[in-house]
């Protein structure tokens, strides 16, 4: 064996491993170092502070406001488009035009900028001059102030987000719906299983590694939702929007806070590691039919 | 078919990378003999550009105010063969303080960058600007700082050391809507106090109009508590002042106009917005707005049929202002040649003639006397009275705290304010109080 074959799958992956570790590995162990400091990314002075930012995080109110948000969010978000997306599915889950064409209808939000969509949805959503509460209006009912008070602010994002994610569930569900094979059915109903007995004693297990993977998948984007929040109201009314990741935002980059923005960010870094394993976890040994 | 999918995309990929390669090798080819011929023409006119300094200039807003910007900086580029400066745009105030942020930390700032006046502080201490005494006090007769109109330049001094020039300065103003003053019966020279503005309120509505839609800004709340006599920190600036009697006045009586359904407050990204749009859709008769409106809000009035008169804020105790806008700074990493060059535009940006300029055209703040004083302004200021009430009114305007801490404070005490305005069981006092101590714990750092 030569130098050049015990190096050459070395030298393969070697492009690889740097892009990753420039752009992933790195990136991660700097936020980490900074985490410890006081700095605001130019003064020539960091001074070490230890793990002062992280007590002064979690003593903060508003912290523990933003880290409720963001779960209340998070849950209200999963649950809303897993949920309506699977009752999409398993009416959508048969071929005819119609069918087609509404699938590719709620399809459509996913493939346009989330920018495009925040802006649509403020002009919606406006209290005066907005389609939603004229629509609202017509039907008799008194006006919502939807972005514009703490009551009813993070819901009108959760209903932002739902729209725009139904589309790509559904579609994830009507591909696992597919793939039950077709003589579980067969024999299914020539046992004369009622239709309700036959979800949940035969679609729901056969799916459940997809509905799994939505779940997981949609609780990590959750958590990280940032630009409907920073176009639509920038965490306010009175911190009722704000979230993990736009509060990480705002000390970073709007009070200069770089080590504190870190500290939020290694916390944020925690608590979806903790998901993802929990993911891998599950997959490898509990969601499991084949 | 999945062999024959990856055997053509290799395909398209080999001819790809074979083809940039190609063009590459024969550019370089044609480039080398190009130089090899010319000789000594190609040599001198590449001298002369390199002689040439080019610096960015990094700057905030769209619409008229880029108008503006772009125009002057053609006009430098113009005027002389030495510098080129190329403008670009950064989006507001925020986004281009976290991007000349980034950019000075990647060590690729632009030479000359807007910066809003209340963050100066911020930037200053850390070391990102240039400090501007030593080329004021070389080119003092060119310049004139004493011209600057003094009012303004309480911010352009952070420690005593000066760090910006006023460019494109402005005050909050009290824009009316006199057509539906004169329909409602009311005298159009009013109001000039809080209580005539409550009251004026109270006729709007029983027209079915409010008084006026205002969102809960700190700049309009600055401007609320200077006309209560108040301060937003103490003299030393270590503590919060903003609870006291004067501070807490204005949002009482934000509270109690907004209860009675008198004003309506917004809240959210939008409230400004709306409050425009309320104010363009004559629903409502005032609108509290930075003088920089004034050229676009005049085409409002004109095209929506009705007459628009400026005015001082009402008072409380006394008129009273914060000052705003942005003023030009240079970064401190560039190299001499560059800075002198960035000099000689922040010049050339904040002349007179400039000045005069950009007023006319925006609506900003003439920022030197002589411009004030100049045949020009006298003429246009008798023909639009509209645009006068801003330079008067900075007899009352102050400058804007630029502690380290103060923009994490304005977020903050913004929502201190909405809160005591949209939950009717929290008083104004309490919510302050909470503010203040917050504020305290950053400022005393």
């Amino acid at each position: 064996m030569t130098v050049w074959e015990k190096l050459r799958p070395y030298g393969m992956v070697a492009p690889a491993i740097i892009i990753f570790s420039l752009f992933f590995i790195y990136p991660i162990f700097y936020m980490i170092y900074l985490s410890m400091f006081d700095w605001n990314f130019v003064s020539p002075t960091k001074t070490f502070v230890g793990l002062q930012n992280f007590k002064d995080l979690l003593t903060e109110p508003d912290f523990r406001q933003v880290l409720t948000n963001t779960t209340i969010y998070t849950v209200l978000t999963v649950t809303l488009t897993t949920g309506i997306a699977l009752l999409l599915a398993l009416w959508l889950n048969r071929k005819s035009f119609f069918h087609g064409f509404v699938q590719g209808a709620i399809f459509s939000p996913h493939i346009i900028s989330l920018v495009s969509i925040s802006l649509l949805w403020s002009w919606l959503m406006d209290p005066e001059y907005g389609l939603l509460n004229w629509v609202i209006g017509l039907a008799g009912f008194g006006k919502l102030e939807w972005l514009s008070h703490p009551s009813t602010s993070l819901i009108s994002l959760v209903m932002v987000a739902v729209w725009k994610g139904l589309g790509y569930n559904a579609l994830v569900f009507i591909a696992g719906l597919q793939s039950i094979p077709a003589d579980i059915y067969e024999a299914a109903s020539l046992d004369r299983s009622k239709p309700w007995t036959t979800f949940t004693k035969l679609i729901l297990p056969m799916l459940s590694p997809t509905i799994f993977f939505l779940v997981i998948i949609n609780m990590i984007g959750s958590f990280q939702v940032f630009e409907t929040i920073a176009i639509m109201t920038q965490g306010g009314p009175v911190n009722s929007t704000n979230t993990l990741v736009y509060y990480i935002y705002e000390y970073g980059f709007r009070f200069f806070k770089i080590g504190y923005a870190s500290a939020a960010g290694v916390i944020l870094l925690f608590i979806v590691g903790i998901l993802t394993m929990i993911y891998f976890k599950l997959l490898s040994n509990r969601v499991h039919y084949r | 078919m999945v062999k024959k999918l990856t055997a053509l995309s290799l395909a398209i990929f080999m001819v790809v990378v074979l083809a940039a390669c190609g063009s590459n090798g024969t550019t370089g080819k044609n480039g080398s003999t190009d130089n090899a011929n010319s000789g000594a023409k190609a040599e001198s006119t590449d001298s002369a550009a390199s002689e040439k300094i080019v610096i960015k200039y990094w700057y905030a807003f769209g619409d008229k105010i880029e108008e503006a910007k772009l125009h002057m900086v053609k006009g430098f580029n113009e005027s002389q063969d030495k510098i080129e400066v190329i403008a670009e745009h950064q989006g507001g105030y925020d986004d281009l303080h976290a991007k000349v942020q980034a950019a000075f930390a990647a060590g690729d700032a632009p030479a000359v960058s807007d910066l809003e006046i209340a963050s100066t502080g911020v930037f200053a201490r850390s070391g990102m600007l240039q400090e501007l005494t030593v080329y004021a006090e070389r080119d003092k007769d060119q310049l004139q700082l004493e011209d600057f109109n003094p009012g303004l330049m309480g911010n352009a001094y952070v420690d005593d050391k000066l760090f910006g020039l006023p460019f494109m300065r402005s005050t909050p103003i009290l824009y009316k809507n006199v057509t539906m003053l004169k329909d409602a019966g009311l005298d159009p020279e009013g109001p000039k106090t809080w209580d005539e503005l409550e009251q004026y309120s109270r006729v709007l509505k029983e027209k079915g109009k409010i008084g006026m839609t205002v969102p809960a800004d700190i700049w309009f709340y600055e401007a609320l508590v200077a006309q209560s006599g108040g301060q937003m920190l103490s003299e030393d600036g270590k503590s919060a002042a903003f609870n006291t009697p004067e501070g807490v006045a204005p949002v009482e009586f934000w509270k109690k106009l907004s209860s009675e359904g008198l004003i309506k407050i917004p809240v959210g990204d939008e409230a400004g917005a709306t409050a425009d749009k309320d104010w363009a859709n004559q629903m409502s008769a005032f609108k509290f707005a930075s003088t920089a409106g004034v050229t676009g809000s005049l085409e409002i009035a004109k095209g929506n049929g009705f007459e628009l008169v400026t005015a001082f804020m009402p008072s409380n105790v006394s008129y009273g202002v914060p000052t705003g806008g942005c003023q030009l700074v240079m970064t401190s990493k560039s190299t001499e040649e560059e800075k002198e060059a960035a000099w000689e535009f922040i010049k050339w940006m904040t002349s007179k003639e400039n000045t005069i300029y950009q007023h006319k055209h925006v609506g900003y703040l003439p920022t030197r006397l002589s411009a004030v004083e100049s045949e020009e302004l006298k003429t246009h200021f008798a023909e639009n009275p509209q645009f006068k009430v801003a330079v008067d009114q900075l007899e009352y305007a102050r400058p804007r705290p630029m502690e380290n801490a103060y923009p994490e404070v304005t977020k903050i005490v913004k929502e201190a304010i909405e809160k005591a305005i949209l939950d009717p069981k929290t008083a104004p006092q309490d919510a302050l109080n909470a503010a203040a101590e917050k504020a305290n714990k950053l400022l005393s750092k």
